[in-house]
């Protein structure tokens, strides 16, 4: 059974390579070798997956692995380093491989009709491959390293697919903003990693978490901040949320796939896999729950007014992500996980439906030149429909019961502060998400009238995979979720989580609808109907609901947004709380100030000297200027001078 | 008549004497390429560098190794290298300057690297044995095909790539491009 | 003096010291690459050297020799192609009127 495992990844690997190689020569082809890679990916995952969530041998409760080859054999170096290629499957990576398998075929299949037009698809195929053989590798990996190569993996891969359309500037711009901010993270993960390495000696997972408690405290707690400093970059929390939104800018499968269901979600992930780790230092739990739930409130704000439809997207995932970090801190891990799972499938679904949109509408992604849309591609209105109301968190759909589960474990763990945000946060989730139905569905239309008459619903690999999609995300909660607290998913993930929840002290109370658990539940759902209700008066409907004719009332919002104090803070939302403009005139404006003085510096002192001298002696002013004359052999002497300074600096130090 | 382990009448042994003789011409033929205006006179020392360090690795009992050496470097290098000079010399390219303005900083730069290896060179107690041991052809092929078989394979990888680079840039005309922009 | 392995470390410090000069100093792009050459060659007689009379090293430097000539090799085929070319654009092998990298 194990002899599968390798398989998974090794499979869109080959279709990477593959398309990489013959996808240039056949390019009407190209994402034939891709899908099917990927679907027998799927295939195989499932098997893989079913038989470790049922617990059945060889996996059992604590997860079986296969060790390929040894990567880094330990006589390679003196401290014993060593680091074996080795894939491992428990009921914890059997959910993230079906989150990852299912999503990532399903949008292979809607990228065939989605980039069917782009001359540069052999490409695109090809990237999405190579990321989803990263992700898996990822999540698979049985050794910190090995993850380490997953994780620069895929952020090699997201840098690649945001920055697809590279003629396009703010593309380029948004890759390398992508790239640069996720590096601090993983500058985090890497520190992280080399301190286990120091403190135990050993990469392995299983045995790190075994020996974890023998670490000295502090280190404990530095090496839980480091990993979850990397988890902070991948999945875009603050503060190194900035450039999540940004990668917007990349085709919508791949926002789809890679920035809302995937790849994001690896942070999720890697906290969630080292529970023993933060289990063992609370302190650094409630961090990881303090920036997790202010996240959620402050792209919730910020999803508010913004009128890019991926853009409002993107800042609910930001939110989205900051609730499973949320519920990580707060030691509700089952219910992070399922968030995880939940949220991959609608928001996977809704970012689809965006692009099925903004494809109907000829590439326009602002929503003030949308409405009215409906009646014109009802396929993608139904599944963004169900997608919009599962996000909500209105039940019987996942999203209910999975961020249900999340605020009664911060309300029932005592975490107050966290439940009260969150609580907010799911009122605004609601608000913001049918604010968008509105103005891109329901009242009048303001397409433009060139583009309006050719408005089509899309073909049909694009709507079948929204359709497919759209029934997890309806029904994944009551299949997987129901009853609260004690479904399929608990039991699956119980031997994951079990020691450090037992070691954190939490007692867990039986879930009680007549008690505690339901008054939460029926509050939340009280707060989304009003938010609901309040959205739909607001950005209006035109579609007549049980006789009702509401009109939109854009003049409304107008006025509620004029008044004194709420015009600010609508325009802080607007400006996105002025994130990209602190870092604007923190790191470029300043930064730029400063290596301006350095070259006014360079200019007028270095050069002044040079040439001074150069006055003087001639020649000496002409040896000076060479040193930035950018001749290969000027380098080639600073090398060979800095190796005499390093040498004679060793031997000086040797001698002593 | 077999000749003795050492010079006739001395205690000086051959070893000892080849040695010196093949390091004097290693030295003073790598000294001939980096400072001899003619840059074809230049190649034509450096094959002559290269056939004395052969000389210096059957000293060191390595006779494979000599081969190689003499094979590679002495017979595709070299001629690469010669062949590269006969495309790119010009009749107008001025051979008076052979050294730039910063040559002598170059000098101080190399003589301070030899004093820094050799100071640690001799400063250094090295575990070694002593005597050369012999390296027999066979056994380098049994490691070579063991358990370096994959930088091996590796290594031919390496090769292809370069000759197919090899020939792409140094090309005459760029292909006309009429693969897709995308 | 030839069971030493000092003097061969020696020879072979003198050597690279030669090609360092060699690569520093000369304005030929091929004068360069032909000092490279003997640094790389004296790099490979200190593995030579150590495997001749270090025991553990003993058949090891023999391949690693082998494959840095191989490399070498490779090496030498680009970087020439990469001087013809260069040669084809400015028509000159002087190095030092190549400063297309200072702007």
């Amino acid at each position: 059974m194990t002899a599968l495992l390798p398989l998974i990844p090794i499979l869109p690997l080959g279709g990477f390579v593959l398309t990489g190689l013959l996808g240039r020569r056949y390019p009407d082809d190209a994402h034939r070798i891709a899908v099917w890679a990927v679907v027998a990916s799927w295939v195989v995952a499932s098997i893989v997956a079913v038989m470790a969530l049922l617990h059945a041998s060889p996996f059992g409760t604590g997860g079986a692995g296969i060790t390929l080859w040894t990567w880094i054999p330990a006589n390679g170096f003196a401290s014993g380093f060593n680091a074996s290629m080795g894939l491992f499957v428990d009921p914890l990576t059997a959910c993230l491989l079906i989150v990852v398998t299912t999503i990532g075929m399903l949008v292979h299949v809607y990228s065939i009709g989605y980039m069917a037009h782009d001359p540069g698809r052999w490409r695109f195929f090809a990237y999405l491959n190579l990321f989803m053989f990263s992700m898996l590798l990822l999540v698979m990996a049985d050794n910190f390293l090995l993850v380490f190569a997953g994780w620069e993996l895929v952020g090699l891969c997201s840098y690649l697919l945001i920055g697809f359309w590279y003629p396009r500037r703010t593309a380029a711009v948004a890759a390398k903003k992508a790239f640069l901010v996720n590096r601090i993270g993983d500058m985090g993960f890497a520190l992280g990693i080399m301190a286990i390495w120091t403190q135990l000696g050993t990469l392995n997972m299983q045995d790190v978490f075994a020996k974890f408690g023998s670490v000295p405290h502090e280190w404990q707690i530095a090496i839980a901040l480091l990993i979850f400093c990397g988890a902070v970059g991948k999945s875009a929390q603050f503060p190194l949320h900035v450039w999540l939104p940004d990668a917007m800018e990349g085709p919508t499968p791949v926002s789809a796939l890679i920035h809302a269901a995937t790849m994001v979600n690896a942070g999720v992930y890697l906290v969630a896999r080292c529970n023993p780790i933060f289990g063992a230092a609370p302190e650094v739990m409630v961090v990881v729950a303090a920036i997790g739930i202010f996240t959620a409130i402050l792209a919730a704000s910020i999803a508010f007014t913004q009128t890019d439809i991926k853009r409002v997207l993107a800042y609910s995932t930001l939110s989205q992500l900051g609730y499973m970090f949320a519920s990580l801190g707060v030691g509700a891990w089952t219910a992070a996980i399922f968030h995880l799972m939940s949220h991959g499938f609608f928001k996977g679904l809704l970012f689809l439906d965006s692009g099925s949109v903004i494809h109907s509408v000829d590439g326009e992604q602002d929503m003030r030149k949308m409405g009215g849309l409906a009646r014109k591609i009802p396929i993608t209105y139904a599944t963004m429909l169900v997608g919009a109301v599962a996000i909500s968190g209105v039940p019987p759909l996942a999203g209910f019961f999975s961020k249900d589960e999340i605020l009664g474990g911060a309300f029932k763990n005592g975490f107050l502060w966290v439940w009260a945000i969150g609580f907010v946060v799911a009122g605004m989730t609601a608000f913001y998400m049918f604010r968008l139905m509105g103005m891109t569905f329901w009242g009048p239309s303001h397409v433009d009238p060139e583009v309006e008459h050719h408005i089509h619903e899309s073909p049909r690999s694009m709507t079948g995979p929204l359709i497919l999609l759209a029934i997890p995300a309806a029904l994944l909660g009551l299949a997987i979720g129901f009853p609260p607290e004690t479904g399929l998913l608990h039991q699956w993930l119980a031997p994951v989580f079990a020691s450090t929840i037992a070691a954190s002290g939490h007692t867990e109370a039986a879930y009680n609808f007549f008690g505690v658990d339901g008054a939460l539940a029926i509050g939340t759902t009280a707060l989304v109907a009003v938010a609901i209700v309040l959205a739909w008066r607001l950005f209006g409907v035109e579609i007549p609901v049980l006789g009702l004719r509401a009109q939109p009332r854009p003049d409304q919002v107008r006025e509620i947004s004029a008044r004194r104090g709420l015009a600010l803070l609508y325009k802080g939302s607007f400006n996105k709380w002025w994130f990209d403009d602190i870092n604007n005139k923190l790191f470029v404006e300043w930064g730029g100030k400063l290596a301006a003085a350095a070259f006014w510096f360079d200019r007028t002192v270095v050069d002044g000297t040079v040439n001074g001298i150069g006055t003087v002696t001639a020649g000496a002013g002409g040896w000076l200027r060479r040193v930035q004359t950018g001749r290969v052999q000027n380098y080639a002497l600073g090398i060979a001078l800095g190796l005499i300074l390093v040498a004679a600096g060793y031997l000086v130090i040797a001698a002593r | 008549m077999p000749i003795g382990q050492t010079l006739p009448f001395t205690a000086v042994r051959w070893d000892d004497v080849l040695f010196v003789v093949l390091a004097i011409m290693l030295l003073g033929s790598a000294l001939l390429v980096v400072t001899m205006r003619d840059i074809i006179r230049c190649g034509l020392a450096m094959i002559a560098s290269f056939a004395s360090l052969a000389g210096i690795y059957v000293l060191l009992g390595n006779p494979l190794l000599a081969a190689t050496q003499v094979l590679v470097y002495i017979g595709a290098i070299s001629i690469l290298v010669l062949f590269a000079i006969m495309l790119t010399q010009t009749k107008n390219a001025p051979t008076r300057l052979v050294f730039q303005t910063q040559a002598w900083i170059g000098a101080v730069a190399a003589v301070v690297i030899a004093a820094i290896i050799a100071g640690t060179v001799l400063t250094t107690t090295w575990p070694s044995t002593g005597a050369v041991a012999w390296t027999a052809t066979s056994d380098i092929a049994t490691m070579l095909f063991g358990q370096y078989v994959l930088p091996f394979e590796v290594v031919s990888v390496l090769l292809t790539a370069a000759v197919v680079g090899g020939v792409l840039l140094a090309r005459r005309e760029p292909p006309a491009d009429k693969e897709d922009r995308s | 003096m030839s069971n030493s392995l000092d003097s061969y470390l020696v020879l072979s410090g003198l050597l690279f010291a030669i090609g360092t000069f060699g690569f520093l100093a000369r304005r030929n792009a091929i004068s360069m690459l032909m000092s490279i050459e003997l640094m790389l060659n004296a790099v490979n007689l200190t593995i030579i050297a150590f495997g001749a009379f270090v025991k553990p090293l003993h058949v090891h430097a023999s391949v690693i020799a082998l494959i840095v000539i191989a490399v070498a090799a490779a090496e030498a085929t680009v970087g020439l192609a990469i001087v013809i070319a260069i040669y084809r654009n400015k028509k000159t092998p002087l190095v030092d009127e190549y400063d297309s990298m200072s702007q």
